[in-house]
Order: structure tokens, then sequence, then C-alpha cells
């Protein structure tokens, strides 16, 4: 038995999950931002993508060191593969958080309909709920939830298209063309922050089977239906 | 400002990932040994038993497993070297090219003329480096063009640079990695079919490792090579196709069984046994 070895896979995990509810934090505090138009809180959140980055070094040294060391094979180098992407997944979730942060400091002094606001709680809950799922898949080694996301994907799909459509009906104002060119940014961050709920969820099924495979296919939309 | 003339294919084909690594299709092998219901017993113990697999023509199969899981006894068996252990039984067939060579009438030394072996520990003959090599020849009665037998079997074990100026010293004379490479060339000089490699580098240095992994690479295209190792990774970096032995063990008796049998890449990232993923992952044996 490699204890040492399974020792540092496990504090490789754990740094992970760490970072996996850090970016948690990051995503409620962007959307309580943008929400409240709390600029404070906006700061703390871009700030805050420091500790985010802080894993995911630490995450990338680990796997760099055990790869080199350890020659990791089977479930355990799948195991540190899929750690790779997941760790690169969540930094990219974090900086969308920050993308969200600053534009929401940037929102013109408009009264949109409260529609819109609506629409985003909606979108960072649903990005939330995948997150939360992405990441007790891979901790629970759970295939069936892995694959729960592609569903959870299309209703923030669904709802990016009705932010973009509630945009288009905005009016030609300057002030709400600019606020509409912002919050189409926002809302594209959070669609984004979905797929890679849902990349990580693919990760997990390789773990597990040892098979690269997309869940969905954004070159051909066709088979999502099939 | 400096600009860049960078040139785009027009079209790109498709991509080929270590294409030489890669073993043939399934559907071109060809099958050099098929060996069914291998059992070896020396005395009143079963070494082996109810081992079935084939190994196919250039290829580098490698046998991995535990210590006293019976990998050894298991490619001691395709040249007949167990014959020489007092008490060893076999059961089963060893079919080499269809033929059974346990069968009435084969002479195991046309046996072992056609699968050469080399072993763990370099075993020189205390001649020159010219006599180990040209021995087997003129034994066999190979005796024409013998210089260019010679030459050609020490270029093909990737010594003759070494050593084409001092072909009358010792081959004890050299180094642990190049007296292992002279018994490769004094192997591949009567032009076998097969090489049998019984953990050929545990016992050299990591340079001398890599220089026999790269001739192996090197040799498959010519033989089909056989080989035991206790190191995985160079079951991993040598092999096509990589057997996993184990000990089963019941309350009297220990047995080495064959227990998963497939491509290289998969036993090293998804092996279909628990057992294999156990040993080969370290949390077994």
């Amino acid at each position: 038995m490699r204890s040492t070895f399974q020792d540092e896979l496990n504090l490789l995990e754990t740094t992970l999950h760490e970072e996996g509810a850090l970016v948690l934090r990051a995503l409620r505090g962007a959307i309580n931002a943008l929400e409240q138009r709390d600029h404070e809180l906006a700061d703390e959140v871009i700030a805050f993508d420091d500790d985010v980055d802080e894993r995911y070094v630490k995450v990338v040294e680990g796997i760099q060191s055990l790869l080199a060391r350890q020659t990791p094979v089977a479930s355990d180098l799948r195991l540190v593969l899929a750690m790779l992407h997941i760790n690169l997944h969540l930094e990219r979730m974090a900086d969308y958080c920050v993308t969200i942060a600053k534009l929401s400091k940037l929102v013109p002094e408009v009264e949109p309909s409260p529609r819109f606001i609506e629409g985003f709680e909606e979108m960072g809950a649903r990005c939330e709920e995948m997150t939360r799922i992405a990441m007790d898949a891979f901790a629970d080694r759970d295939l069936a939830r892995a694959e729960v996301l592609v569903e959870l994907d299309e209703l923030v799909d669904r709802a990016n298209r009705r932010v973009v459509e509630r945009i288009l009906e905005l009016g030609g104002a300057a002030r709400m063309r600019e606020y509409g060119l912002r919050m189409v940014l926002v809302s594209r961050a959070l669609e984004r922050i979905g797929d890679h709920a849902v990349d990580i969820g693919e990760q997990v099924a390789y773990l597990l089977t040892g098979e690269f495979r997309e869940f969905t296919d954004a070159s051909h939309p066709a088979s999502r239906e099939a | 400002m400096t600009t860049h003339n960078v040139t785009i294919p027009v079209e790109v084909g498709p991509v080929e990932i270590a294409q030489e690594r890669r073993a043939p299709a399934p559907a071109q092998r060809e099958v050099v040994f098929d060996i069914r219901d291998l059992a070896v017993n020396y005395g009143p113990t079963t070494a082996i038993s109810g081992v079935t697999l084939e190994i196919y023509k250039n290829y580098i199969t490698a046998m991995i497993g535990p210590s006293g899981c019976g990998k050894s006894t298991f490619i001691r068996c395709l040249n007949r070297m167990n014959d020489l252990v007092p008490g060893a039984t076999i059961d089963g067939q060893v079919l080499y090219q269809g033929q059974d060579i346990y069968g009435d009438g084969v002479d195991p030394v046309e046996v072992r003329r056609r699968i050469g072996m080399v072993f763990q520990r370099a075993n020189p003959f205390p001649k020159s480096i010219y006599d180990n090599v040209a021995w087997g020849p003129r034994v066999l009665g190979m005796k024409k063009d013998l210089d260019e037998r010679v030459e050609k079997a020490l270029t093909g074990a990737a010594l003759w640079n070494e050593v084409k100026d001092r072909l009358k010293k010792s081959g004890l004379s050299l180094s642990g990695g190049q007296q292992q490479r002279l018994c490769i060339a004094r192997a591949i000089a009567i032009e076998p079919d097969v090489l049998l490699l019984d953990e050929p580098a545990s016992a050299l240095d990591p340079i001398a490792t890599t220089a026999i992994e790269e001739l192996m690479h090197e040799l498959k295209k010519e033989y089909t090579l056989v080989i035991v190792t206790h190191n995985m990774q160079q079951a991993a970096r040598v092999a096509d196709l990589t057997a996993f032995f184990s000990l089963e063990v019941t309350e009297s008796k220990r047995t080495g069984v064959l227990v998963e049998y497939d491509s290289t890449d998969k036993i090293f990232t998804n092996p279909s046994e628990k057992r294999t993923e156990d040993y080969v992952t370290g949390r077994f044996g």
C-alpha cells in the first residue's frame, strides 16, 4: 500500500473541494453585488479571487509533483487527470464571478424592470446548484448525478435566452443600451459557469468509466434532442 | 516591427499520435504462441494453473505480477527450459506456429534455436566478444559468412559501435549493460523467431536500462518479444500487450494464475479486473 502517495492524492482532492466551496461563495457574492448594486461587495468578490487562485496553484503544483515522482496509473491516473481539469474549470468559474462583479460596478443609474434581476437571480441560483452537484458527484463518484448536469444546464441556457430577449426590448436610449450591453455580458458569464459545471461532470464520468466523452456536443446540437 | 510569415496548411490530415507505439489492429495479429490451459507442477507444488493466452508476431508482450506468481515459470515453458528442472511436469498445450512444442518427437534443442532466451543476470561465456556471438552459429553449423553474422548480431543488439575495435577482448571485460546486450547479440546471432527476456534489465543502471528498452523497440521489428519484468513502468514503457499474473491463495495452496491480459494502455489506464487495478496502483503486492 502506497500510503504516502494516497495521502498526497487525498490532500489534493481536499484542496479542490475547498476551491469549489470558494467558487460558490464568489458566485453568491457576485449575484448579490449585482442585485443590490453593492460596489463594496463587488470589490470583495474581485479580491476574493486570490483565494481561489491560491488553491488553483497549489493543486497544479501538487499534480506536477505527483506525476514527476509517483507515476500514478489506472484509477489513480484518471483521478489525477480529472483533478487537473476540474481545477482549471473551477478557476475559470471564479474568473467569471470576477467579471460579473466588475460589470456590476459599471452599471449606469437606470431603473430597468425587476424582471431582469429575477432573471439573474434564477440563473445564479441554478449555477450554484450545478456547481454543488458537480462537486458532490465528484466527491461521491456518482455518475448519475454528474449526468443530471446536462438537463440543468439546458435551464440555464433557456434563462440566458430570455434575458437576451428582454435586453432587446429595452429600447434605444443611450443609457439603456449601455445597461443592456453590460447585462448581456453578465448573462453570458453565468451561462459559461453552467457549462463549466457540466465539464466537471464530464471529468467525473471519465474518472469512473475511463472514457472521454462530451455529455453534449455544441457543434452537433441535434444530438442533444435525440 | 517584425512580421511573421505564417503558412497555414490548407488541409490538415488526421492527427496520428505515437503511431509506432500502437500495436497493430487485432485483425492483423498473427499468432505465434497459442497457449491452452497451461499448468506447471514442481513435484507436489502447483506453480501455475489454467493459463490460456495467445502471443502475437512482432509484439512485445510483458508479464507482470508479484514475486512467486509464476511469470518466470510461464515464459520458461515457451522454450522448454522447465524440462531442465527435476520434477517439473507440464500440462496443457503450448502451440508454437500451430505445433505442440511438448509433442512427441519434438527436439527441445530445435525449440530453443527458434525461441531464444536472455536472463536476468548477463552470463557471457568467459571467451572473447567475438566468440560469444559466434558460438551459437558454429555449434549449429552456420559457419558461412561468420564475421558478417557476428557484426549483424552485434549491430542488432546496439553494441557494434562500442566493441568493433576490441572483438578479441573478453566478454567479461564489458560493463553490465554491455554484457546484457552481448547476451542479446548471442541470442539473435542464430536468427530465432522469438526472444524471451526474463528480467533483462533488473541488474542494470538506468542508462543501461534505457538502452535495453530502446533496443527492444528495434528488435520487435524482426522478432517477437516476451518479457518478464518486476518493473511495472518498464512494462508500461515497452510492451504492446501486458499480462498480469497473480497468486490464488487457498488454505493449502498458492497457485499462479493469469488474471488479466490486454493492451498495455488498457492495463495501465483502466484495467478490467480489480486485482489488476490494486496491483498496478500499488495497493497490493
